[in-house]
């Protein structure tokens, strides 16, 4: 059987026009998708590490059980908790976060999102600025100058440049990547940057001065710089406001290059301001290179459920947020969390060591498809069904566009809501010991 | 259920301050029921509220909540009882905006806008709030397809394109904002005024809201266009709002009710030409809809305070976020519209801020019929919704506006009439203003009223309308309308005394309306070629799925029903 | 004069939160009061005597001559001091994030180290670290355009990150280094450092930042002349210009390197 137009559940692209082909073995083609979305369509069916049985640790030996079982365990583990860390939530839909929310109410967790480890600093950059955004349409349709700052799409989002950005066609581009002017800006030569047609290397550590000497330079203040920025000279800094003046529609997109380097959040801010100056010449937008191809969605469901967008402690009953304070890895880092529900990621292979040390030493309870570094420390282990390829539900996008994800083949296991659900109702069934 | 013996004002039947009992059988008003009583005597009985433009779903309310975990712990409430936990002022989260409303006694809200591309989070937004009935109005103004066929002349293809678009967003009624600028934006730039052409589609915005009213009377749709005006929040645009007005003194309603609704009137309402001179036109606008029954309008009161802006108007809200030196949110929506969030404070000694809040209560107080006047805060713009039972009690109390006016700047008198309304609103017409008219606008006829066979939603305040004169005691006012003793949902008590009692999954309106295949398949021949050309995602994928809408209430509409 | 020792009763990774100790929530408290006072263990209510062995000395006393003694290992206890208008604190060892927040009279005297927050938004009275203090040192919240307005805090080690974020007034002393950006967004709010630091008077709009160690100048300052304070030449310059600041950043000339 074809399915046409099933959405890749891979990277924040989300592209949705992937031609899907099954048989009685499964899927067995994902005509149109990348590299990195085919493996992970393709990827579904036992021999790709996938999980078969609930397991729980016993005698430091993982053993197959029921699934009710498992859903016991966990919801005692997480109910005698006093500081349970409900994390992850970025490979799933936004279905299982909605049972993820009501969980961390009904056991008072904190619950935050991969997030944390990725954009969460460009989310507290918006908290002081405010986020000049557009749909990836806007985009294809108007851009006419594109600035990549400290992200590398032609590697980590490979279908970005062609369907949304650089190379794409719209109403006003329709000439693509030769009516457009592309600029990447980073610390070293990327893939991007050499499709670029101009590469701008800054210094580690030094996005925030270089900001802020464009913003001098478009608020007509270039006098008070010196001849160098940074190691760049003014007049190469100088010419690149010209350029982004002179655009029709400027669009910005940055990644972890920019939000993970020295000055964190502060780099966001002084990008988002320069982005909001940039209005008052021409039209620009700005955005974040989500990764995860859902790591937005839980943002959005935690904004309309309880206020905030990630890194929401409910040990109180009622919402608290302050990362740095009740993120999932100042929690683990201060060695706060007493138990780990682990959904939907892998922190076994993506924190910083001591924080991975800190989650061995607590009862941690994984959900996910597939065996993975993370489950070597769990001591309670579910597996369920892949959620946009064997469970419909929604997605949003790296530009917030919502998108409903497919289901293209019938899963075996249940759904990331359905077990979040089972365990919720065992946690109610338990007495409350405070 | 029997509501007994309480003073009920239900203006749409003629009902003033009666003493009778309210049946509610299966959801509706009945002639006779069984069930619980509850004893209203000495108590204000009212139809459920209707909000018919407030911000309470979608990307621009999660915007406003993400840019602002400022606002997010102002109202934290802990998850207790029945209730989930709560956050914000301005900018709730979803639990919140479902009981606070509840808590007031209003069973009905109509989220004022959303593009169609991004309806699937509009929709998971609404699910998200518990109580209320909603629905959602769909933004058309700054559509390229409308653009098109407007500028083609082609009415059937234009009226085939708003009824997909409803069904696409699953939206109820047409939303118009600031039409043209947001394509316009686009690019940075904005249109200027009613003739004005839209930058590359050679339409201006007289002419896309005039097809647009025409289209929407075509298809019979239970709503009139809703429309935020061009220029709107500018010093000097209330020429645009009558220009406008004017202009759709030609539309035949298809149904009884108004032509066009303009929203937020108050941001429309400018005189002078800058800031330094800036006054109040409530008076002109106030004297056009006596001499007119073409339209009607909501307040868009503002309260002093904290508010978040959100609106599709992206132009306006970079012009405040400079202005005031603010944080701004903007977010374009491909071939579609454009928008902005920004959190301001008002601020009871600016002259401006003074000069706009005295022009919301004008417009109410200087139009004569309540029927053509909603109370609105627009919120979270003018203000958070909570804070209707301060503006009830504004218009009810002479004295409650003199005590306000003593606080704001002398100069609000040279720039303003309010001073000298001495017009105090009754009970009767603020439960037009709240229930019937906003119903009535809508189209909704199972809201807003008492009478036989309308949805089961009654709101009961332990005040006796016959006892308390609101001009001298409008803090009682205030009181009895913040909390209701008894807000009652289709039959079920979901707040009692502040508490909520029940939490009933609310139903969606939206507007199915039929038009002729030829039609739809000449639009459906251009929207593919947008498509494969100029979306980002697939049309297969474009739509609101079915598995949105728990509870979907589809109200026929369409060319058929229009002829 | 009444003084209220607490000693922890156990130590505890998860943290404990005690807005409620302040000398406004104990003066007038007998100490079963006290003891019966709500307190929050992670996600778990539970009473101050739970947590605390409770000594007093003195009858209820009015909030000014009401002293709150920390003696132990306060550092996972969070909010001490919270909202307090009077009295006085004193943490004979380290005390946890948020510390002070939002206090508008009083002192709190910490011998150890302050955790992060300390003295968050703070309108008046008095802070004293003798130990280091962690970020955010009299920052505002999330998303707040304002952080301390007034009073004063003496940090006699070093400061974390962002330093006074958003300071709209009041003054935050360092002896030692601060991390990096103090003073972000200070909007009236007077700074020292006695040591380094980096990238100081980010978007600062008004206010006083100095340094007395080395440090990195952004590039919206301008370099406006030299100035005598205390005995020692600073150079002196305004900024934030990316925001039309006027903010006065002085650096030790002497220990000043571009």
């Amino acid at each position: 059987m074809i399915q046409e137009d099933v959405v890749c559940s891979f990277c924040g692209c989300l592209c949705d026009d992937i031609r899907v082909e099954t048989n009685d073995e499964g899927i067995v083609k994902a005509k149109g998708a990348c590299r990195l979305g085919s493996s992970k369509i393709l990827g579904h069916g036992p021999g790709h590490g996938r999980i078969s049985k609930p397991m729980i640790r016993q005698d430091g030996e993982l053993v197959e059980v029921e699934y009710q079982v498992a859903y016991d365990r966990a919801a005692r583990i997480l109910k005698a908790a006093k500081r349970p860390l409900l994390y992850g939530w970025a490979s799933t839909v936004c279905e299982a976060h909605e049972e993820g929310v009501l969980l961390a109410e009904e056991v008072g967790a904190v619950i935050d999102s991969t997030a944390t480890v990725c954009h969460g600093p460009s989310v507290i950059g918006v908290e002081e600025k405010g986020l000049a955004g557009a749909t990836l349409g806007q985009v294809k349709n108007r851009a006419d100058l594109i600035l990549f700052w400290g992200c590398n799409p032609a590697e980590a989002h490979p279908r970005h440049m062609r369907r949304y950005s650089s190379n794409s066609t719209g109403r006003f581009t329709p000439e693509g990547r030769k009516g457009r002017t592309v600029i990447v800006i980073d610390v070293r030569e990327t893939r991007t940057a050499r499709l670029a047609d101009r590469f701008i290397r800054i210094d580690p550590g030094t996005d925030y001065q270089v900001i802020s000497a464009l913003r001098l330079i478009l608020a007509g203040k270039a006098e008070i710089l010196g001849d160098e920025v940074c190691g760049i000279s003014k007049g190469k800094l100088v010419d690149l406001v010209d350029i982004l003046k002179k655009a029709r529609f400027g669009a910005i997109f940055f990644g972890l290059g920019l939000t993970h380097s020295r000055g964190r959040y502060k780099n966001i801010d002084c990008a988002l301001s320069l982005t909001a100056e940039l209005n008052a010449h021409t039209k620009f937008m700005i955005m974040p290179m989500r990764g995860h191809y859902n790591v937005a969605g839980i943002g959005q469901v935690m904004a309309w459920e309880g206020g905030y967008p990630m890194s929401v402690d409910y040990s109180r009953g009622a919402p608290y947020f302050n990362p740095g304070e009740t993120a999932a890895c100042d929690l683990l880092a201060r060695r706060e969390a007493d138990a780990a529900l682990i959904i939907a990621a892998d922190p076994a292979s993506n924190f910083p060591r001591s924080i991975v040390e800190a989650l061995a030493e607590i009862p941690v309870i994984q959900i996910d498809p597939y065996e993975n570094p993370t489950t070597l420390l769990a001591d309670v282990v579910i597996p369920c069904a892949i959620a946009g390829v064997e469970v419909e539900g929604t997605a949003y996008r790296m530009d917030g566009l919502p998108l409903r994800m497919r289901k293209v083949i019938e899963p075996v296991h249940p759904s990331d809501e359905e077990i979040l659900k089972e365990i919720r109702e065992s946690a109610r069934r338990l007495p409350d010991d405070h | 259920m029997i509501i007994k013996g309480g003073v009920v004002y239900d203006p749409a039947n003629g009902v003033l301050g009666e003493e009778m009992d309210i049946c509610i059988d299966a959801g509706a008003v009945a002639e006779a029921a069984g069930g619980p009583t509850i004893d209203a005597r000495g108590m204000l009985v009212l139809p459920g509220g209707v909000d018919a433009h407030s911000h309470i779903a979608g990307p621009k309310l999660n915007a406003g909540r993400i840019m602002r975990p400022d606002d997010g712990r102002i109202g934290t409430e802990p998850r207790r009882g029945l209730c989930r936990p709560c956050t914000g002022y301005t900018v709730p989260n979803s639990s919140a905006i479902g009981y606070r409303y509840a808590r007031m006694g209003y069973t009905t809200v109509f989220e004022a806008a959303t593009p169609i591309i991004e309806s699937r989070h509009t929709h998971e937004e609404l699910e998200a709030i518990p109580i209320l009935d909603k629905g959602a109005l769909t933004l058309f103004g700054s559509n390229w397809t409308v653009m098109e066929c407007v500028g083609e002349k082609d009415l059937p293809k234009l009226s085939a394109y708003v009824a997909w678009g409803l069904r696409a967003s699953r939206g109820y009624g047409v939303k118009i904002v600031n039409p043209g600028g947001g394509e316009a934006w686009g690019f940075g730039s904005n249109v200027k005024g009613l003739h004005d052409p839209v930058p590359e589609f050679n339409v201006t915005p007289a002419e896309i809201i005039h097809e647009l009213a025409r289209a929407n009377e075509r298809l019979c749709l239970p709503h009139s266009i809703h429309l935020h005006f061009n220029n709107l929040g500018k010093p000097g645009n209330y020429s645009t709002a009558i220009e406008t007005l004017d202009l759709l003194k030609d539309i035949v309603p298809s149904r009884d009710r108004q032509a066009v609704h303009v929203t937020h009137m108050q941001f429309s309402a400018y005189g002078g030409t800058g800031w330094r001179d800036f006054e109040s036109k409530a008076p002109e606008i106030a004297d056009y809809y006596n001499k007119n029954d073409h339209a009607t309008m909501d307040m868009g009161q503002i309260i002093f305070g904290s508010a978040t802006t959100m609106t599709a108007d992206g132009p306006l809200e970079y012009a405040n976020a400079r202005l005031l030196h603010q944080k701004w949110s903007n977010h374009d929506i491909e071939l579609e519209e454009s928008s902005g969030v920004v959190p301001l404070v008002y601020i009871r000694g600016s002259p401006v801020n003074a000069v706009q809040w005295a022009i919301g209560l004008e417009l109410a107080l200087l139009t004569e019929d309540p029927w053509k006047v909603l109370l609105t805060t627009d919120n979270p713009n003018g203000g958070p919704f909570v804070k209707y039972p301060e503006v009830i009690a504004l218009l009810m109390s002479h004295k409650r506006r003199e005590e306000e006016m003593a606080k704001l700047p002398e100069l609000l008198s040279k720039r303003s009439v309010i001073g000298s309304i001495e017009r105090e609103l009754g009970w009767g017409e603020i439960a037009v203003m709240t229930r019937a008219a906003p119903a009535h606008v809508l189209g909704l006829k199972e809201k807003g009223h008492l009478g036989v066979g309308a949805d089961g939603d009654v709101s009961i305040y332990e005040i006796d309308p016959r006892e308390v004169d609101p001009g001298s005691d409008p803090a009682l006012v205030e009181r009895a309308f913040t909390q209701a003793k008894y807000t009652i949902k289709a039959g079920e008590v979901v707040s009692r005394d502040g508490e909520i009692a029940g939490i009933p999954q609310g139903r969606t309106f939206w507007t199915d309306a039929n038009v002729p295949e030829e039609d739809m398949a000449r639009l459906m021949a251009s929207l593919k070629e947008k498509f494969e050309k100029y979306y980002s995602i697939q049309m297969s994928n474009y739509m609101v799925q079915e598995a949105y809408l728990s509870r979907p209430v589809a109200v026929r509409a369409g060319v058929e029903v229009a002829q | 004069m009444r003084t209220i020792t607490l000693r922890p009763l156990a130590s505890h990774l998860v943290p404990i939160e005690a807005e409620g100790l302040t000398p406004d929530g104990l003066a007038k408290l007998s100490i079963e009061e006290m003891e019966a006072l709500d307190l929050w263990l992670g996600n778990r209510r539970t009473r101050l005597c739970e947590l605390f062995a409770i000594e007093v000395d003195g009858k209820p006393a009015p909030i000014e001559e009401t002293t709150v003694i920390l003696d132990g290992d306060f550092s996972r206890v969070k909010r001490i001091g919270e909202r307090m208008s009077g009295g006085m604190i004193q943490s004979l060892g380290d005390l946890g994030m948020h510390a002070g927040a939002g206090m508008s009279g009083g002192n709190i005297l910490i011998k150890g180290s302050a955790g992060d927050w300390l003295g968050r938004e703070m309108r008046g009275g008095s802070i004293e670290v003798e130990g280091d203090a962690g970020n955010y040192v009299g920052s505002g919240y999330r998303g707040e355009r304002c952080g301390m307005r007034g009073g004063s805090i003496l940090v006699r080690g070093n400061a974390g990150v962002f330093l006074g974020e958003h300071i709209c007034g009041g003054s935050i002393h360092v002896s030692g280094n601060a991390g990096d950006y103090p003073g972000a967004a200070n909007g009236g709010g007077t700074i020292s450092i006695g040591g380094d630091t980096h990238l100081p008077g980010a978007e600062m709009t008004k206010g006083s930042i100095s340094v007395g160690g080395r440090t990195t100048v952004l590039p919206g300052f301008q370099f406006q002349d030299e100035v005598e304070l205390e005995g020692l030449t600073y150079q002196r310059y305004v900024g934030d210009l990316v925001e039309n600041g006027k903010g006065e950043l002085l650096l030790a000339l002497a220990q000043q390197s571009a």
